[in-house]
């Protein structure tokens, strides 16, 4: 308990709105940019990495309940538990000293990706019936036509688009905490894992 | 109301200290600037005196540092707010964005203050009022102009009613009108002898006219301390970095050409007149 | 005075004037009734009984039903014609072309949707007469952290302001010649020179921010006061506390029948 109030300063709770914003901003640019990337998780990355898992677990969970129940995206919410898991595991690669190197990162990536497409199948086969409403649902269609089940299906989709996503979203979080001024960075006490 | 003695602070990792065995005394209801050269220290020392200097950038801190009877490095920093307050340059980082409209952003620091609701209105609408932001108390603190949301920063501080106020660089995003108007505001809260303002500023002109006492800072210690006339009128002000204002310049240049008599030099434009007359 | 990115219609009714919390614990049994209840029609006779009732009573019927349609149809089509057409060794109900709908598969359809359905129109009806200040507001009031309150609020105000600036260096750096069409790997070239400085940027404001928030006292420990008074009622405070009994019998009724 004590551990997570320290986690929990002014600066660490000033940085949550300012992430989960710009996941909304990063996601629509990459959105608009036509890029078969998500990148909506960048914010909560970072607030792992510099703030700790307990930072990021909350930046996700928060950063999809509010999409979703803002109605801006309603698919967001019910992920909520993928989120905070996504930001859970940045903070302890981070505290683990991972992102010092440039192939553990992408390691990272890959490996918060498959535990993000596992949670993810169960959640969008029971409340969305296996589809995501999107132009992912070829993959969805691909995988039935095989005569996969509907939770193989959904994790089929998930696998081929997660792990790729977080890849990247680990490797931009990569750079930008290297372009980070090191005064800035001896803020966060749990950043030092990090470059 | 300030007693700063031989301040020596050295930001985490830095190697030389931003502030050298400062010291100052300010009597309540002074309206005091700081000037200097960019690095200077300027706003070090505003973060000194509202605490954000130990309390939130760490760092190593020697000297004696207090303000309002309260040693700064003793008490913690949830006890200052209210007590000591800080407006600067950005206007946007300023809103916290906890409320919706203008009037609740001014409310939000008395909320947290604790002040019955009552109060809470009576003193937004007439912080909103000094500031000139009475029509726009329904309108969304993200929906106004930098002026405007400057002045809502303003107007946010001098609700909570703080015994010290420090501004470092308030005006820099307002115009003329809004600059004379924060600059007027101050004086008038100064006057009343329950605040005393502590300004850091580049606008030379408007200090000329409005502040009590000018302190120029360059490389972490006071370089000069006096009236207005005097420091921004003297040589000093070039040693320490800085430009003296036009009149000032123009004054000079007339006593160089013989036109004019000796000092002291005018600062301001009333002052030139009569020097040059 | 607009609201950030969230959906809220003003409106002067009786849905709009109901305390917040009566209204969360509406869309939070709604949300179970979506799991528990039985059969794949019992969705869409709660949508039309309920929840389209509601939306009228709040003079939000057209907006809600436009929001509902864009969020449920991308679903439903996908449901309909993956899991209607490509249902794995299914009894076949109609023939299109080569594919086959199957009964199960639309059945599934069907219930997924129903579901989805009550789901997403349950969140709207709250989003779209609930002010999301007021609902944090008076959560804080019920002993919700502050912290959290501030960082829902504080997110739906500034989301604006990101994508915004987001678009501002999207257009500087096109000025300057970055390339944004055309093939894959040109955009992915420009993801870094957009990305990168849009994060840099925002997370050096954060100290200011820290400090700002900390100048308007909000690190004190002391109790609080509020500006803002919500309207409740003894019936109201009732109500809610009926309509969160509802929950667990519907589950129990859910798992019996």
């Amino acid at each position: 308990m004590a551990r997570i109030k320290q986690d929990f300063g002014t600066l660490t709770l000033v940085m949550i709105p300012v992430a989960i914003a710009l996941n909304i901003a990063v996601g629509q640019l990459i959105y608009s940019l036509k890029i078969p990337l998500y990148l909506d998780s960048i914010g909560t990355v970072l607030v792992g990495v510099l703030a700790g898992p307990w930072a990021g677990a909350l930046t996700g969970l928060l950063a999809n309940l509010i999409w979703g129940l803002s109605g801006l995206n309603v698919a967001y919410a019910p992920f909520a538990a993928v989120a905070a898991v996504i930001g859970l595991m940045a903070g302890l690669f981070g505290e683990g000293g991972w992102l010092r190197r440039w192939w553990k990162v992408i390691l990272a990536g890959l490996l918060t990706g498959l535990v993000a497409a596992a949670i993810s199948a169960p959640i969008s086969a029971y409340v969305f019936g296996g589809v995501t409403g999107s132009g992912q649902d070829v993959l969805v269609a691909m995988f039935r036509g095989m005569g996969l089940g509907i939770l193989p299906a959904s994790f089929g989709q998930g696998v081929t688009s997660d792990p790729l996503d977080k890849m990247a979203t680990y490797l931009l979080v990569w750079l930008i905490v290297r372009g980070l001024p090191s005064r800035f960075k001896a803020r966060f006490p749990r950043a030092g894992g990090v470059v | 109301m300030i007693a700063v003695q031989d301040l020596t602070y050295t930001y985490p990792g830095a190697k030389d200290p931003a502030l050298s065995r400062l010291s100052l005394t300010v009597p309540a209801g002074q309206v005091c600037a700081v000037i200097g050269a960019n690095g200077a220290g300027k706003s070090t020392l505003c973060h000194a005196l509202t605490g954000f200097i130990p309390h939130f950038f760490r760092g190593t801190l020697q000297g004696e540092l207090r303000v309002a009877d309260l040693s700064i490095p003793d008490t913690p920093l949830a006890e200052l707010a209210g007590t000591i307050g800080l407006v600067f340059q950005n206007p946007f980082n300023q809103i916290t964005g906890a409320r919706f409209s203008v009037l609740e952003e001014v409310a939000f620091g008395l909320e947290n203050l604790g002040i019955p609701r009552e109060e809470i209105l009576d003193r937004c609408r007439s912080a909103l009022e000094l500031t000139g932001l009475q029509n726009l108390a329904d309108r969304s603190p993200f929906d106004l102009s930098g002026g405007q949301m400057q002045r809502l920063a303003i107007a946010s501080m001098l609700a909570m009613r703080p015994r010290l106020l420090v501004l470092d660089e308030p005006t820099s995003q307002l115009d003329p009108a809004g600059t004379e108007a924060v600059f007027l505001h101050l004086r008038q809260l100064a006057s009343t002898g329950q605040t005393t303002v502590l300004l850091v500023e580049h606008k030379l002109e408007w200090i000329a006219a409005f502040a009590d006492r000018v302190l120029v800072l360059s490389a972490g210690s006071l370089a000069a301390d006096g009236p207005p006339r005097q420091v921004l009128g003297s040589a000093d002000l070039e040693r320490a970095g800085l430009r003296p204002n036009r009149y000032t310049l123009v004054a000079r240049r007339a006593q160089e050409l013989g036109l004019a008599s000796a000092a002291p030099l005018p600062v301001t434009l009333e002052q030139a007149v009569e020097f040059l007359g | 005075m607009s609201q950030g990115f969230s959906l809220y219609l003003a409106r002067d009714s009786g849905l709009h004037r109901l305390h917040p919390l009566t209204k969360l614990s509406l869309a939070a049994t709604l949300l179970v009734a979506a799991f528990a209840l039985p059969g794949p029609w019992s969705s869409y006779a709660v949508f039309l009984l309920v929840l389209l009732p509601l939306a009228a009573w709040g003079r939000i019927l057209p907006g809600f039903l436009r929001s509902v349609a864009r969020s449920v149809l991308p679903f439903a089509l996908s449901l309909f014609l993956i899991q209607g057409l490509l249902w794995p060794g299914g009894s076949p109900v109609a023939r299109l072309g080569p594919l086959s709908l199957k009964a199960e598969g639309l059945a599934f359809a069907l219930a997924s949707t129903g579901r989805i359905l009550m789901i997403v129109s349950s969140f709207l009806l709250l989003a779209l007469s609930t002010r999301p200040d007021l609902l944090m507001i008076a959560l804080a009031q019920r002993g919700f952290p502050s912290t959290l309150s501030y960082i829902v609020v504080t997110t739906i105000q500034i989301v604006p302001y990101f994508q915004g600036k987001a678009r501002a260096i999207l257009d500087a750096q096109r000025s300057r010649g970055l390339e944004t069409e055309g093939g894959l790997r040109r955009r992915l070239r420009a993801l870094l020179p957009l990305v990168v400085p849009l994060v840099l940027s925002s997370i050096l404001d954060i100290e200011e921010r820290a400090i700002a928030l900390e100048a308007r006292a909000f690190g004190r420990h002391g109790t609080k006061t509020s500006l803002q008074v919500l309207s409740d009622s003894r019936a109201q405070s009732v109500l809610r506390w009926a309509i969160l009994a509802l929950a667990p019998l519907l589950l129990v009724a859910g798992l019996v029948l």
